[in-house]
Order: structure tokens, then C-alpha cells, then sequence
């Protein structure tokens, strides 16, 4: 190593970490020319970095940090949640049924069916007009008889035998 | 387009769940042998029992057959009993909370009894009576869920 050598050696390490400015980069430039010291350890220098950057970023390149991104994840959450009306405001702008607004007249149709349907499910419209439960009754062999009780809500209906004929005497 | 299909599907839902036609009826079918032999009541007609006393004179009453029936419109079940019996049930008519059930009671080929009834919820309709058979008598008694 020459005299000068100490004197670049304070500047190789910036040199190497393209940190000196451009008259000092002229300076160790010039210097590294006539310098084989000088350059030496500017190749160790380099070499010390392949040593220690290569391993480094293989193990960068293999890691893909998950628990990063679940730390990520957990704040995304922990963010306070957005409003229910800016949550339904979005929800419809994504939707593409709601972008067609659609909605305004099928809305309106429901609201119109249940205006006419709900009046008529609710009024107690007598379910038929006349109060009998047995229409009509006929029978061909015996006599029938009806009646109601509306208390119990039981309605009977009865059959009689005709009377035995009298049979002609001999 | 998309509008109409809407729409239209709205107006069928509302159609299909306010119409009474395609719906069914239940009808519960009992078939009861009355008589004055003994004093046994059947302990499935306990929730009848007491309108059956207050009507008729038996002391016995027994269960024969309990059925129920699934009624569409216009499709005659027929369920045949004791003595060559048959009852045949039909429903004609279906409204808001009642049912409408024309009731035939063939016996020996013979038809006994032909009536029309307008059953309700909570209604019960006894037929009964005929010919004797062992100092006893058949008595149906019909009931609707809907």
C-alpha cells in the first residue's frame, strides 16, 4: 500500500457504497490505477458482500412472512367497521340488479299487491252467506233428519229406518 | 326484459300463495260402532265423547277406524268400514276456512246417503244411524284441518 493509501482508504468504503461524490470518486479512481493494494481490498470488499448478501436474500426469497401479513390482517380488522348505511350504499352500487334500478318499480308493484292483497287477507269476510252446514242431504232407503248444535259446533246427521211395512195378511 | 321477468314472477307468487285451489285438506275420518253392550268408551274419542253422550243414549263406543284423509279437489277417498259399509268423501269446494265435502255412504251396493256439508275448522259432523246390526249402529264422525 503507498503513502497515499491511508489517506484513500477513509474514502474506499464510501467509494464502495456509492457514497462519494464525483471529484472524490475521480480521486479514488485515479488512485486504483496505479494502486494494486488499494484495489485488493476493494475486491474483498466486495466479496465479504456477495458473502453475506446472497445467503440473506435466499432466505428472503424463500420466506414469505406470514405472520406479517397476518398482523396486516388483524389491523385491517381491528379498523372500525364503516357504517351500515355505507355498507348497503356500496352493496347497491356493486350489485348490478341495483344499477339497472330496477328496484323502483318492483318495489312499487309489491307496495301496490300488498295495498290491494293485506285489506282483503284481514277484513272477516263471512266465510260463506248462509249459515248451514249441510247443503243438501238425500237418501234413498231411510228418512233423514238434521240438526246443529252451534254451541258445540257438531252437526248430525241421522238416519231412520223406514217402518217395517205391514205385510199383507193372508 | 329483466324488468317484465320481474315482474311477472312477483305477481305469481302472490298468485300461487293467496290461491285456495291448489290446496289440500285434512280430514280426520273416525269410525265409531255405538251400542248398548257394555260400558266401554274408546279412549281415542275422548275429545267427542261428551257431545256423543249428550246425543245419543249408548253406553258403549268403539273406535273402528281412524283415518286421515289428505283431500284434493274433486277426488273421491273412499274408506270402507264395518257391514260391508263404504263411505266415500269428496271435496267440491274449498274457501278461505271452509271446506265443502260431498259425503256418500254406499251400503250393499246401496247408496244410503248422499249429502253435501261445509266443514270448518273445529266443526265435527256425525252421520249415523241406519239399520241395526247387533243391537249397535255405525256412527262417522268427520272433522277438517286447514
Amino acid at each position: 500500500m503507498k503513502k497515499s493509501c491511508s489517506a484513500i482508504s477513509s474514502l474506499l468504503e464510501k467509494y464502495f457504497d456509492r457514497e462519494v461524490t464525483d471529484v472524490e470518486r475521480s480521486h479514488v479512481e485515479a488512485h486504483l490505477l496505479d494502486c494494486q493494494a488499494c484495489r485488493d481490498v476493494l475486491k474483498s470488499m466486495g466479496k465479504l458482500r456477495d458473502l453475506v448478501k446472497t445467503p440473506v436474500e435466499e432466505a428472503v426469497q424463500k420466506e414469505d412472512f406470514p405472520w406479517v401479513w397476518q398482523k396486516i390482517e388483524r389491523g385491517i380488522r381491528l379498523e372500525e367497521k364503516p357504517p351500515f348505511w355505507e355498507n348497503l350504499r356500496s352493496w347497491l352500487q356493486i350489485s348490478p340488479l341495483f344499477q339497472r334500478r330496477v328496484w323502483i318499480p318492483a318495489v312499487a308493484a309489491a307496495a301496490i299487491l300488498l295495498a290491494v292483497i293485506l285489506p282483503l287477507l284481514t277484513q272477516k269476510i263471512p266465510s260463506h252467506p248462509s249459515p248451514s252446514v249441510v247443503e243438501y242431504v238425500e237418501s234413498q232407503t231411510h228418512n233423514v233428519m238434521v240438526y246443529e248444535l252451534e254451541k258445540t259446533k257438531v252437526t248430525v246427521i241421522w238416519l231412520f229406518e223406514e217402518p217395517e211395512k205391514e205385510t199383507p195378511s193372508s | 326484459m329483466r324488468r317484465t321477468f320481474l315482474l311477472f314472477l312477483l305477481f305469481t307468487l302472490c298468485f300461487i300463495s293467496t290461491s285456495p285451489a291448489l290446496a289440500q285438506v285434512q280430514v280426520r275420518l273416525r269410525v265409531i260402532g255405538a251400542s248398548n253392550e257394555g260400558q266401554s268408551i274408546d279412549p281415542s274419542l275422548k275429545d267427542i265423547y261428551k257431545e256423543l253422550g249428550s246425543l245419543f243414549s249408548f253406553t258403549s263406543y268403539r273406535l273402528f277406524r281412524d283415518e286421515n284423509l289428505t283431500l284434493s279437489p274433486n277426488q273421491p277417498v273412499s274408506i270402507s268400514s264395518r257391514r260391508g259399509r263404504l263411505i266415500e268423501v269428496t271435496l267440491t269446494g274449498l274457501h278461505r276456512d271452509i271446506a265443502e265435502l260431498r259425503i256418500k255412504v254406499v251400503r250393499e251396493e246401496k247408496e244410503i246417503l248422499n249429502t253435501q256439508v261445509r266443514l270448518s275448522p273445529g266443526r265435527t259432523v256425525l252421520i249415523g244411524g241406519g239399520p241395526r246390526q247387533r243391537e249397535g249402529i255405525i256412527i262417522y264422525a268427520l272433522s277438517a284441518s286447514f
